[in-house]
C-alpha cells in the first residue's frame, strides 16, 4: 500500500532520477550493506567514494539489478525497482559501465554500437540504417563508424561504451572507475564529453578512487564506508578534498610523504648504458643505492618502455645494466634472466599479468623466487610456507589466511599479493609500473610505506607512474620522458605537481 | 522492532542449515566421479554378479592401463592451455617403429622398444617446438599431425597387422604374479610420479601457473615457452609407453591401432575435472576419469547389452557425467 501512495509522489518523480531507500544486503550474518539511501538528481552527476569492500560494488549490483537487496527498495522515477534484473533495469533505462570496455576489437565502432539491438527486418540486418545511425550517434565524439574498435584509444572505447548504454535508452548510467587507465588528457576529454551528456538530460553515477576526480566532475557526492553511508553533500563546491579521505576512511587520513634528500654522496648502484630497444634511446642513467626514481611522461614517450626493457619484456636490441660499479653486461632479455640478476619489476595489469588469479596467495608469492627455494626442482615445502606467511604478513594483507584464492581478493590486496611476489626475489633493482592505480588511498599508503621502507635496506627502486601525486610523495628524483629518452630531469624540492604536470605535456 | 527481534535468528538458523547443504551438495559434485564410478559398479553388478568378482575388476585396471596413459598425457598439454589430439595417433605410429625396429632391424627387444618411445617423446617434443616457437594453433597443429601420424603407420604396415613380437615385448601386457597382473602396476606409478611432479616440483607449478595466465607467468620469470614444450615432450613419452603397453598386451599392432582412443583419451581427463581452459585439474580426477570410461565400456560389454545400443548408452552416461559437472562448475565452484 506504501509503495502506491509512493509512487504518486510526484515531485520526487521529477526532482530524482533515481531514489535508493534503506536499502541492505546481507550474506548470511554478514552486512555488505546497511541501510544506505540516497537520492540521484536527474541531470546531475552523482559521485560515489569509498574504500574498496566499502559497498560500492554491492549498491552499483542492486542498482543496475545483479543483485537483489535483502531489504529496502529502489525507485526510478518514483516507481518502485526493487527486485529487478539486468534487462529489466536496462529497459528501464539504467545501465552500468564497466572498468573493462566492453568492445569486439576486429568489428567497427558503429558495430559495436549497436551489438545486439543491429536495426534488422526479417533477420536481415539493415546496414544502411545500421551505419546512418551510428554516425548519428557518434557525432560529435570523435569517433570514426568506419574504423575498427580495435585501434580506438581507451578514451574513445570508454566513449563508445557510454555512447552504447545511451542508444539503448539509458537515462542513468553508472560509470564504474572511468578514468582508470587514462592519462590526463584523455581524462579531461571524457570529463567534457560527460558534462555534454549531462546538459542533454542524462544522469551519471560516477565511482571512482581519486577525490579531485570527484571534486572536478561531480554535482554531489555520497561517500561509503564499512557497507554504511558515511556521509556526503548535495553541494560539490561546499566539500575539500581532507573532506573526502576523511569520509573514506573515517579517520583523519595521514598521507604518506617520503623524507627526500640528496643521493649524490651514496654509491652508484645501477647504472644504464647505451639504450637501445622498442620507443627508447637512453645514453646513460645512473640510480643511487636506496634511491627511489620516478619515470613519468605521456605514454608511448619511452618511461614505460625503458621499465620493461630493463626488465627483458621489451627486448632490448643493445645497452648494458651494471650492478655496485661492476663493468656491465648485456639487458637481460627474459624476465627469469632479469630475475636472477637482480632485476624485479610489477605490472601495471595486475589482472593481465601480475597475479595468476585462481591459484592461492601463497603460491603467487612464491612465483617467481620457486626454483631458489627447491632443491632439485622439489619445491621445498616448509621453506616456501615461512616465506609467504612472512610476505603475507609484512604486506599487510586483508583476508582470511594465505591459502585463499587470489580472486576473491580486492584489488588493493592482489597488488600486495603481486608486490610479496617480486620482493620475495630479494632484487637489488625493484621496477613498479604504476604500483597503486586503481587502489584506495588507504591501501595507497600502505604501498608506498612497503617501498619507502624497503629502500632503506639498500634496494633502488624505479617507480614508473602518470600519478603525478604519488611521484611527489614517494620519490627522489624524477626523469621526465619525450621521445624515447629522458629529456628533465626534477629533483629535490622542484618535485612538485605543478611542475610535473607542465613537463609531461611539454 | 520486537519482530525484527524474533525473526533474525530464525532467519540465520535457517540460512546456516540451507548454507551446510550448499556445501554438502557441492562436496557430492565435486566428487562426482568417484560417487558416479561407485554407483554404476553396484548398478552393473546387479545386472551381473561376474562384474563385482575380483577377476573382473582385474581385468577393468588392466583396460584402463593404456587409456590411463594416454589420458595423463592428454591432461598435460590441457594444463598450460593447449591441446595435443596427435597423442594416440602417436601411440600407434611408435609401436609400430619399435616393432620394426626389432623384427626387421635386428634390435633386441628392449632397446627397440626404447626407440619406439624415443620417436614419440621426439614427436611430442616436436609438437611443442611447432606451437611455441612458430605459434601455431595446437588444435589445428596437432590435428593435422594426428592425420600425419595415421597415415604413416598405414604406410608403415602396408595395411596388415604385425605380430612379429618378441616374448620379452609382449610379457608385460600378460604377466601376472601371484594372479595379478603387473600392467596396471605401470600405469599407478605413471599417476604417482606425475602426481608427484605437479604438486611438489618447480615445474608442476610452473605448469599450472602458465595454464592460469602465461602472461602473468612470463612477467613472473616463469619460461613459458619452455615449460609448453616440456609437457608436450612429456606427453609424447607416456603416449610412446602407453604404444608399448598396448601392443604387448595385445600382441598385435594393427594398421590403425590406437585411434579408437582418441575420443575416450580426451574425455577422460576433463570429466576427471581437467579443465580445458588450463591451470586447473590433478591426477586423482584424472584416474577417476579414466576408471568411470572403463567401467562403461566393459559393464556394456557383461551385462549383455546388445551390441548396437552400447555406443549409444555409453555415451549417455558420459553425458551425465559432464552436465553433472557443469552444474558442480555453474553453481558449486
Amino acid at each position: 500500500m506504501t509503495s502506491q501512495t509512493l509512487k504518486q509522489d510526484a515531485s520526487a518523480d521529477t526532482e530524482f532520477a533515481l531514489r535508493i531507500d534503506n536499502v541492505s544486503k546481507s550474506y548470511g550474518a554478514f552486512y555488505a550493506l546497511r541501510s544506505v539511501s540516497l537520492n540521484i538528481r536527474r541531470g546531475s552527476i552523482h559521485g560515489l567514494l569509498g574504500e574498496n569492500g566499502a559497498g560500492k560494488s554491492t549498491l552499483v549490483g542492486i542498482i543496475s539489478g545483479q543483485r537483489s537487496p535483502t531489504e529496502g527498495t529502489i525507485y526510478l522515477n518514483g516507481t518502485e525497482v526493487a527486485g529487478a534484473d539486468v534487462r529489466s533495469m536496462e529497459e528501464a533505462g539504467v545501465f552500468l559501465v564497466t572498468q573493462e570496455p566492453m568492445i569486439i576489437d576486429h568489428i567497427s565502432a558503429a558495430e559495436n554500437l549497436m551489438l545486439g539491438i543491429w536495426p534488422s527486418k526479417g533477420g536481415f540486418v539493415q546496414w544502411r540504417k545500421l551505419k546512418a545511425d551510428a554516425a548519428r550517434m557518434l557525432k560529435g565524439s570523435g569517433i570514426d563508424p568506419t574504423v575498427d574498435a580495435g585501434r580506438l584509444n581507451a578514451v574513445a572505447r570508454r566513449k563508445l561504451n557510454i555512447l552504447r548504454a545511451m542508444f539503448s535508452g539509458g537515462k542513468v548510467i553508472i560509470l564504474d572507475e572511468p578514468t582508470a587507465a587514462l592519462t590526463v588528457p584523455d581524462r579531461r576529454q571524457l570529463f567534457d564529453f560527460m558534462r555534454q551528456l549531462k546538459n542533454d538530460g542524462v544522469t551519471f553515477i560516477f565511482i571512482s578512487h581519486y577525490n579531485d576526480e570527484i571534486l572536478e566532475i561531480c554535482d554531489a557526492v555520497s561517500v561509503l564506508r564499512d557497507g554504511a553511508l558515511a556521509g556526503g553533500s548535495e553541494d560539490i563546491a561546499s566539500m575539500r578534498s581532507e573532506q573526502l579521505s576523511e569520509l573514506v576512511l573515517g579517520r583523519g587520513l595521514v598521507l604518506f610523504q617520503r623524507e627526500r634528500r640528496s643521493f649524490e654522496s651514496e654509491p652508484v648502484a645501477v647504472s644504464l648504458r647505451n639504450v637501445v630497444a622498442n620507443h627508447v634511446n637512453l645514453d646513460r642513467l645512473d640510480i643511487r643505492k636506496g634511491e627511489i626514481i620516478g619515470f613519468t611522461g605521456l605514454p608511448g614517450a619511452g618511461a614505460k618502455e625503458l621499465a620493461k626493457a630493463i626488465f627483458g619484456l621489451n627486448r632490448a636490441k643493445s645497452g648494458t645494466i651494471g650492478f655496485d660499479g661492476v663493468e656491465g653486461s648485456s639487458l637481460p632479455q627474459h624476465p627469469k634472466a632479469a630475475f636472477d640478476a637482480g632485476i624485479a619489476y610489477l605490472s601495471d595489469d595486475r589482472r593481465k599479468d601480475g597475479a595468476v588469479g585462481h591459484l592461492l596467495i601463497a603460491e603467487n608469492i612464491a612465483l617467481s623466487s620457486l626454483d631458489r627455494r627447491a632443491v632439485f626442482g622439489f619445491v621445498e615445502s616448509g621453506k616456501e610456507a615461512s616465506l609467504c606467511a612472512g610476505y603475507f604478513a609484512s604486506m599487510g594483507i586483508k583476508a582470511p589466511n594465505a591459502e585463499a584464492v587470489v580472486n576473491t581478493l580486492s584489488g588493493g590486496n592482489q597488488q600486495k599479493v603481486c608486490l610479496g611476489r617480486v620482493l620475495a626475489t630479494e632484487p637489488r633493482l625493484l621496477i613498479l609500473d604504476e604500483p597503486t592505480r586503481g587502489i584506495d588511498v588507504g591501501v595507497k599508503q600502505d604501498v608506498l610505506r612497503i617501498i619507502d621502507e624497503l629502500s632503506k635496506t639498500g634496494v633502488s627502486v624505479i617507480i614508473v607512474s602518470t600519478d603525478t601525486d604519488e611521484l611527489v610523495r614517494a620519490v627522489d628524483r624524477v626523469c621526465v620522458f619525450g621521445n624515447g629518452a629522458i629529456h628533465q630531469t626534477v629533483t629535490g624540492d622542484d618535485i612538485t605537481t605543478e611542475n610535473l604536470r607542465r613537463l609531461a605535456q611539454a | 522492532m520486537s519482530t525484527v527481534m524474533t525473526s533474525t535468528p530464525s532467519k540465520e538458523a535457517t540460512e546456516k542449515t540451507s548454507i551446510g547443504m550448499h556445501k554438502a551438495v557441492g562436496w557430492i559434485l565435486h566428487n562426482v566421479v568417484w560417487i558416479w564410478l561407485v554407483a554404476l559398479i553396484l548398478g552393473f553388478g546387479m545386472f551381473n554378479e561376474f562384474f563385482l568378482s575380483v577377476m573382473n575388476m582385474q581385468n577393468i585396471t588392466v583396460q584402463a592401463t593404456v587409456l590411463g596413459m594416454l589420458g595423463l598425457a592428454v591432461a598435460l598439454p590441457l594444463l598450460v592451455a593447449e591441446i595435443d589430439l596427435s597423442i594416440p595417433a602417436n601411440l600407434g605410429f611408435s609401436s609400430a617403429i619399435g616393432a620394426i625396429a626389432y623384427a626387421d632391424w635386428g634390435m633386441p627387444w628392449f632397446i627397440a622398444m626404447l626407440v619406439g618411445v624415443g620417436v614419440a617423446t621426439l614427436i611430442g617434443f616436436f609438437n611443442g617446438l611447432c606451437i611455441t616457437k612458430l605459434r601455431m594453433v595446437s588444435l589445428i597443429q596437432t590435428l593435422s599431425m594426428m592425420i600425419i601420424l595415421q597415415g604413416a603407420l598405414l604406410a608403415l604396415t602396408q595395411g596388415k597387422t604385425l605380430t612379429n613380437l618378441s616374448d620379452g615385448y609382449v610379457w608385460i601386457g600378460n604377466a601376472s604374479i601371484g594372479g595379478w597382473p603387473v600392467m596396471p602396476l605401470i600405469m599407478v606409478l605413471a599417476l604417482v610420479i606425475v602426481g608427484i611432479m605437479l604438486k611438489m616440483t618447480v615445474l608442476g607449478r610452473s605448469i599450472y601457473a602458465v595454464g592460469g595466465n602465461p602472461l602473468a607467468s612470463n612477467s613472473a620469470g616463469i619460461r613459458v615457452d619452455r615449460i609448453k614444450i616440456i609437457t608436450y615432450t612429456i606427453a609424447g613419452f607416456l603416449a610412446g609407453i602407453a604404444g608399448f603397453l598396448l601392443a604387448s598386451w595385445q600382441m598385435a599392432i594393427t594398421s590403425n591401432q590406437g585411434s579408437s582412443y582418441l575420443l575416450y583419451a580426451i574425455a577422460a581427463p576433463i570429466i576427471g575435472g581437467v579443465s580445458v581452459f588450463g591451470g586447473r585439474g590433478n591426477v586423482v580426477g584424472i584416474l577417476g576419469g579414466v576408471l568411470l570410461l572403463t567401467v562403461i565400456q566393459v559393464g556394456l560389454a557383461i551385462t549383455n547389452v546388445p551390441s548396437f545400443y552400447v555406443g549409444m548408452i555409453g555415451g549417455f552416461m558420459i553425458f551425465i557425467a559432464v552436465a553433472i559437472d557443469a552444474v558442480r562448475v555453474r553453481y558449486f565452484a
